[in-house]
């Protein structure tokens, strides 16, 4: 705080610099969002936009894409540093990465850093993330047992030099990948979002007459830090520890133990306890780890002030090696927001009689559920079409979690009129899912079902990344679990939840979407509010006579 | 003109009914006569301020009710009732497996770190949400038998139990085929035949069901309420004595019929607003600019909208209701056309205030209203405002402060700026007041810089015309900001947004959904949708008085790379296409393309989602100014005094001040200065040159020092 009088800036430059940093780096993700063809991209907000300085600290990101990937972006940056030294970098270069330990945990993701020059002098960085269409391998798999059935690893290369492609590096990547247009098309659309980008930090820097970032950049991490800390030491030291467990893969469940321990302004979140790492695609790197466990926090504790570097300097977080949150090369990582999707249920458990009044329970959407099928049209051609849809979240203390709605990703869903008219698929039904909701005080949100056929006349694959089968959406504080997810075809028969299975035409399966965990005891819940969700349909009368003693 | 009416009849009012104020504007062309007026809006039945206003407004101007052409109305009656959840009670009929639709929406939080975000309510519940088996494909054909009995069914239970007022029909594909709505629309009909009922193909015949089908309910929901408001209104007009036709202004900045606005009252939830642009758009045209940012800033927001070649840009869809207001994806999401505008929370009344845990200074998107307003009104209010600001640095003048009806207490904000902010940042009132300045100047500069950018616009090349009633006082900070090298201020800049309703040229526009790769279109098919979509139009306008022939009409088709999300408006070159145009077609997509994204895919397959048609009859050009004009004004007899202005960068400056009604067209004068008139004062700082054109029209040109 002392040195808040020190400081270079007034509070009225820094409210204008910090707005219009954080537009330039909106801007970038427009760009990147329009023009990718990644559905993932689209409609699950897969993909971040940072702005660093030149020591490859974040300074801003953008408002609106993955959270957690803008905290691992400026750690992927200074491990481009240290392959590539600051003097090497020239204008017009790119550098590339999809490594799993170096970036955002599989390989689908690529990281594309751009170098802003102002004047002559390397001032900061542009970066962004986004999800590939493709990246060859299994494509959409939980169930590899190494990372090389994965796809193709990209270790840090310059994708761009000096204004060119490096067209041997293209020439590897797109000859081991199905959709090679797409996959250089999206690649693209990082280059240009972080030229815009760089375009606009230089006019900014220009507009400002500042020399460079550096001294910009420290004050906001500082402002951001305090946030965090001041934050932090509003909840009463201690340590809070919690378990969760999840479907995992077959007969290896998965166990979380968390421990957070809270002292000062400082918090520290420890995974010891936790399931060793599988031979199955659904292990989460500590990158990931971290990202998953400082995003629901801030969610907590701090979801106002803007955020960067600063904001997750206060809290420390570990995982024991070789344990599923923390796995070594060449572990499968392809599924890992199926493990990494459970921490913020934990650590809200952990922390609910910290903080009761901040947090919410467990979600039915956390990890989300994804149904992708692929085959042939009725003419040969190919298709491949992902169903996006999400389960309850959890309830919170003053009001009851919103249906299908995701948490911690923000997955959003399409239009099914769209996505008949792109694949031969109908989908019979998609609606509310009535007692899915985990009972309590505060009803958790209610998840979907949703009713598919194909409608072509040979079979095609499913592909399944699902969880909460066997694990629902657990309550807090007295709530009751949400219901659980299930995958089955008319006859009763259960397609494998996290491999690929076939689908003969004509036949329909079904997929309900699980429920968020319900907040305190359910017989505490105000009677009109249990008559309202009777009147909807949320709750039937035998649940509502059950679990809140009204009839 | 557009009227070759037979009658004597020529002068024409517009009518504006806002939250506050019901302003009215008449316009006699025989006379090149131009009157404003304004009243306070009467909530519990708008049509009395109307009916009184146009008395008024017409006894001023000599005139009887007979010797009126026309009325045209703009209303936010409809966008007030979805955000005060005022409509009709609902029920909705839709395909089996899908009446949580409009329930379920996009499944996208908003705000990515408020963990206990608020939804924006569903217009219909879900027990009056019922659902009747049919089935159609994605190709129009017939899957499952439209089950009649179950539409009879269903209607009967949610009329008679659930007491609707009105019905809406959504069945999914109907933008592909409508044969199952309409079935069920007749059933629904021969049962209640004076029923509103509102049909997803014919509201709004568009591909993505959760979009259409809301669209489709909020019509439904404000349908009853602009029923009876209309012909209340048309009856009154008529005992009144007034024989001319009643028209409606539409969203998309057009104007429309009585019957047409009955049947889709939906299309107006932007009425208001969208006569801001269209009078942007007419001094575009009178000043000859066709690269415009129009700036419209009043007391809570501030709108900006892209005017090229005198038109304004169009989009097609719209959020209402939103829970946070400025916030996008917390309201329901419409599938209209409206004119292409940002709106954003700064205002003269936007409060400022130092945010506690970032210990920065902030503005808006708060404001302080009406109630209690600004500090300087003196009516309790105790949170500095933008407007406390500009009196601070001497902007405004407290003794002529709308025309000096309003004294302004200078000291009460000095008081409130010290104690509020002030200390808070540790800088004195001055700096602090030009603080609040300054961000509410960036904030505006920062969201035109991102409407621009989406676009793939350069604000460099446009001029800037600023109205409402503070448009004037920050537009030449703005334009700084954008560096912009123009700005235009037109007479009246306070109440300017009416002349809006004079100009509108009645207007339609329509769509249908047809999915297609671009080099597989069904051209056969597609003409005969144009065909359609034209004879349609063209009937429509002339009920609204235009002349067949003087219709034009505007083909786009939105187009994309095959899967791509976002889709491209690209300008049709024929309503009657065939496979020769495929290679201009595919050219103006990659020139549109380049022109957005920078760069382009040549050999990524194209496909065509929706097919548009905009007809519009011609635009009313009206000559107004020289009716205003003042006998032997010079600019020194315009001269008020002289008023120090604390400007960024330069410090306090001495102002000259000039009336605005006495300035003469042709005189020239240098910032800085200070032109009152009086609903605004337009503030011109230095490094520019002042000119007021014919138009009576100031004309600033600013230079950039570098």
């Amino acid at each position: 705080m002392a040195d808040r009088l020190t400081e270079t800036f007034d509070p009225i430059s820094l409210e204008i610099y910090w707005g219009r940093l954080i537009s330039i780096a909106d801007e970038a993700a427009t760009s990147l969002v329009r023009t990718a063809f990644s559905t993932i991209v689209r409609e699950s907000n897969d993909y971040a936009t940072v702005i660093m300085d030149r020591n490859g600290d974040s300074i801003c990101e953008n408002t609106g894409g993955i959270a957690s990937f803008s905290c691992i972006l400026p750690k992927t940056t200074k491990i481009f540093l240290d392959r590539f030294p600051l003097e090497s970098w020239r204008p017009g270069d790119a550098v590339i990465t999809n490594d799993p330990w170096l970036a955002t945990g599989h390989l689908p993701d690529f990281t594309v850093v751009t170098p802003i020059f102002h004047m002559g002098l390397l001032v900061g960085f542009a970066g962004c993330i986004s999800h590939s269409p493709d990246v060859g391998g299994s494509l959409w798999a939980a169930d590899c047992h190494e990372l090389f059935e994965e796809g193709i690893r990209i270790l840090p290369a310059h994708l761009l030099r000096a204004g060119e492609w490096n067209g041997t590096l293209l020439d590897i990547l797109l000859g081991n990948v199905r959709v090679p247009r797409q996959v250089l098309g999206d690649l693209e659309a990082q280059v240009v979002a972080n030229d815009v980008a760089v375009r606009r930090i230089v006019e900014f820097l220009d507009d400002t007459g500042l020399p460079d970032l550096l001294a910009l950049s420290k004050t906001l991490q500082r402002r951001s830090d305090a946030a965090m800390r001041k934050a932090i030491e509003s909840v009463p030291d201690g340590v809070y520890s919690a378990t969760l467990d999840a479907d995992g893969f077959d007969e290896q469940l998965t166990r979380i133990v968390c421990t957070v321990t809270v002292s000062g302004d400082t918090m520290h979140i420890d995974y010891a306890g936790t399931s060793p790492q599988i031979n199955r695609g659904i292990n989460c790197v500590l990158n990931y780890t971290h990202a998953y466990s400082v995003y629901p926090i801030k969610c907590a504790l701090d979801p106002l002030s803007p955020r960067n570097e600063g904001s997750y300097r206060a809290i420390t977080v570990t995982a024991p090696e070789r344990s599923i949150l923390n796995p070594v090369f060449p572990a499968p990582v392809g599924a890992r927001q199926l493990t990494g999707h459970l921490l913020a249920g934990v650590i809200y458990q952990a922390l609910s009689t910290a903080l009761p009044d901040k947090i919410i329970a467990d979600c039915g959407g956390a990890p989300s559920m994804r149904a992708l099928f692929s085959g042939a049209n009725q003419d040969g051609s190919s298709f491949s079409q992902v169903l996006f849809a999400s389960g309850g979240m959890g309830a919170g203390p003053h009001q009851d979690g919103l249906s299908t709605t995701a948490f911690p990703t923000n997955v959003g869903a399409g239009s099914i009129e769209a996505y008949e008219s792109v694949a031969p698929l109908l989908v019979w039904k998609k609606g509310l899912r009535t007692d899915s909701g985990g009972a309590g005080r505060q009803r958790g949100g209610l998840g979907q079902e949703v009713v598919i056929e194909l409608r072509t006349d040979a079979s095609a694959r499913l592909s399944l990344l699902s969880d909460r089968h066997n694990h629902p959406a657990v309550g807090i504080l007295g709530g009751l679990p949400g219901a659980p997810s299930v995958i089955a075809f008319e006859d009763g028969t259960k397609p494998h939840p996290k491999s690929r299975s076939v689908v003969e035409p004509g036949r329909r399966i079904t997929l309900l979407y699980a429920g968020g965990g319900g907040y305190g005891d359910p017989r505490s819940r105000d009677r009109a509010a249990v008559l309202a969700d009777l009147a909807d349909g949320y709750v039937s009368s035998d649940a509502a006579k059950l679990h809140y003693g009204v009839e | 003109m557009t009227s070759t009416q037979p009658t004597q009849r020529l002068a024409r009012i517009g009518v504006d009914v806002g939250g506050t104020f019901t302003d009215l504007v008449l316009y006699d062309p025989s006379r090149q006569l131009a009157l404003t007026g304004k009243l306070l809006t009467t909530p519990e039945d708008p049509s009395i301020a109307i009916i009184n206003g146009i008395k008024r407004i017409l006894s001023e101007a000599g005139l009887q009710p007979s010797d009126l052409h026309s009325v045209v109305h703009g209303t936010t009656l409809v966008t007030n009732t979805i955000i005060e959840r005022t409509g009709a009670v609902v029920g909705l009929i839709t395909t089996s497996g899908f009446r949580d639709t409009i329930e379920i929406g996009r499944e996208t939080r908003y705000d990515l770190y408020d963990l206990f975000l608020e939804m924006p309510p569903v217009i219909v519940p879900r027990a009056r949400r019922l659902e009747v088996a049919e089935r159609v494909t994605s190709e129009g054909d017939v899957l499952v038998d439209l089950d009649e009995d179950a539409v009879a069914r269903a209607a009967r239970r949610l009329v008679e139990d659930s007491k609707a007022e009105a019905l809406a029909i959504s069945f999914l594909h109907s933008y592909r085929s409508d044969r199952h709505e309409q079935r069920a629309a007749k059933i629904v009909r021969a049962l209640y035949p004076s029923l509103p009922l509102s049909l997803s193909s014919q509201v709004a015949p568009e591909i993505r069901e959760f979009e259409r089908t809301t669209t489709t309910c909020a019509n439904a929901y404000v349908q009853p309420l602009m029923h009876r408001y209309l012909d209340k209104l048309e009856a009154e007009l008529v005992e009144l004595g007034f024989a001319g036709r009643l028209h409606i202004m539409l969203s998309s900045g057009g104007i429309t019929t009585v019957r047409e606005a009955k049947a889709f009252p939906i299309r107006l939830i932007e009425s208001g607003p969208a006569a801001g642009a269209m009078a942007a758009s007419f001094i575009s045209r009178i000043a000859g600019l066709d690269r415009v940012i129009s700036f419209d800033m009043g007391g809570t927001t501030a709108k900006i909208c892209l005017i090229e070649d005198g038109q304004p840009d169009h989009k097609f869809d719209f959020e209402a209701g939103r829970v946070r207001r400025f916030q996008k994806g917390s309201g329901l999401p419409l599938k209209v056309s409206v004119v292409d505008m940002i709106e954003i929370g700064a205002g003269g009344g936007s409060l400022a205030r130092v945010d506690p845990s970032s210990g920065l200074l902030k503005v808006g998107p708060r404001s302080a209203g009406s109630v209690p307003g600004p500090v300087c009104y003196g009516r309790g209010g105790d949170q500095p405002t933008v407007t406390d600001a500009d009196l601070v640095l001497g902007r405004l003048d407290p003794a002529y402060f709308l025309g000096g009806e309003l004294e302004l207490d200078v000291d009460l904000v000095r008081s409130a700026f010290d104690g509020k902010i002030s200390t808070a940042i540790n800088l004195d009132v001055d700096e602090a007041a030009l603080g609040v300045q300054r961000i509410v100047d960036e904030t505006m500069a920062a969201a035109t810089r991102m409407h621009l950018a989406e676009k793939g616009k350069d604000p460099r090349k446009y001029t800037l015309i600023a109205f409402g009633g503070a448009g004037p006082v920050h537009a030449f900070n703005l334009a700084r900001l954008l560096k912009v090298e123009k700005m235009v201020v037109p007479l009246g800049a306070g109440v300017a947004s009416a002349l809006g309703f004079l100009v509108a040229p009645p207007a339609t526009d329509m769509v249908r959904t047809m999915v297609s790769r671009l080099d597989a279109v069904d051209w056969t098919a597609i003409n005969a949708l144009y065909a359609d979509m034209k004879a349609e139009g063209v009937s429509l306008l002339c009920e609204a008085g235009a002349i067949e022939e003087q219709i034009t009409f505007k083909a786009t088709a939105e187009m994309r790379h095959r899967g791509q999300g976002f889709e491209i408006p690209v300008a049709l070159p024929s309503l009657v296409l065939s496979d020769e145009h495929l290679d201009a077609i595919r050219e103006t997509f990659f020139m549109s393309y380049r022109a957005q994204f920078g760069r382009i895919l040549e050999d990524s397959p194209i496909e065509v989602l929706n097919w548009r048609l905009a007809c519009s009859a011609a635009g009313t050009d009206i000559s107004i100014g020289q009716g205003h004009a003042v006998a032997d004004a010079t600019l020194e007899g315009a001269r008020r005094g002289t008023r120090k202005v604390k400007f960024e960068g330069h410090g306090w400056l001495d102002c000259a001040v000039y009336n605005r009604y006495m300035l003469p067209a042709g005189c020239k004068f240098s910032g800085p200065a200070l032109v009152e008139e009086r609903e605004s004062t337009c503030v011109i700082g230095p490094d520019s040159v002042v000119s007021v054109d014919s138009s009576r029209n100031l004309i600033i040109n600013l230079w950039f020092v570098n």
